[in-house]
């Protein structure tokens, strides 16, 4: 517990987090729930972008920039993304990923 | 001493409540989870040394796309869900795919398994203006585009028939 804290800490939590996030991707039936796990894995990179920083290139920021465009891009993904189930929503009244088979509902 | 408390208890923190929002029957009490973990992260970048991209996060993420779901959870949930399995039959072979994605990240994050953080953290915000608006200009600008198109795509797919 009380050795130091290495680069590799930071890519196995950030490792850990990104696989529940592709095991809920893949296993969510609901669409919320595939866009939380989605969200799940986009903070993993985000974990990994910024330990690089601190660890490997502790002269600069440019991690912490790219994180910051992750972040940017991520909430733009979620926001369309929860406005596309609502208009899906409003044709099929359903919110399960396997009732999504036609695309003219 | 404490940097490791910190770090251990930040990380089962966000890894716990992941799993919560992966494995829980309850959406509502899923997209609770959501913010909780989302939270652990911000911890694990102020950990890091990272105070912008910390403060960026609790806005961002935990008070803005939590609550973004947690809104669309409660409009769209019915009573009747919670008695349906929200997990698929496919479990099995995404449990595979996990574990084969794991062995390979673990074989990646083992060749760093010697490097250790050199000086202490300074602020980043001025760094990050600086970057922004000089060598990363033109990124930036598209980023915000970006964002404008998101939000425009939000409202074209949410408008009602008759209200056009």
């Amino acid at each position: 517990m009380t050795a130091p804290l290495t680069l590799s800490h930071y890519m196995i939590v950030a490792g850990l987090l990104f696989l529940i996030g592709v095991f809920g991707a893949l296993t969510r039936r609901n669409i919320i729930g595939i866009l939380m796990s989605i969200e799940l894995m986009f903070n993993a990179a985000n974990i990994n972008l910024v330990a690089f920083d601190r660890f490997l290139h502790p002269e600069g920021v440019t991690g912490q920039a790219l994180a910051l465009f992750v972040m940017t891009v991520a909430a733009a993904e979620i926001v369309v993304g929860l406005a596309l189930l609502l208009a899906i929503y409003r044709g099929t009244d359903t919110v399960y990923a396997e009732d999504f088979n036609l695309l003219k509902g | 001493m404490l940097e490791q408390i910190v770090f251990y208890s930040l990380s089962l923190l966000t890894l716990a409540s992941a799993l919560a929002v992966v494995l829980h029957r309850n959406t509502v009490h899923s997209s609770l989870f959501l913010g909780l973990s989302l939270a652990g992260v911000a911890g694990l970048f102020a950990a890091l040394g990272a105070d912008f991209i910390f403060a960026a996060q609790i806005m961002v993420y935990v008070s803005g796309v939590a609550v973004l779901v947690m809104f669309v959870v409660m409009l769209l949930g019915r009573a009747s869900d919670l008695h349906l399995r929200q997990i698929n039959e496919r479990w099995m072979a995404a449990l595979l795919v996990c574990g084969v994605a794991a062995v390979g990240l673990f074989k990646i994050a083992r060749l760093h398994s010697a490097t250790v953080a050199t000086g202490a953290p300074r602020p980043s915000t001025h760094d990050i203006g600086r970057l922004f608006l000089g060598e990363w200009l033109v990124p930036f600008e598209l980023i915000s585009l970006v964002l404008l198109a998101a939000l425009l795509g939000a409202v074209f797919f949410t408008r009602t028939e008759n209200a056009r």
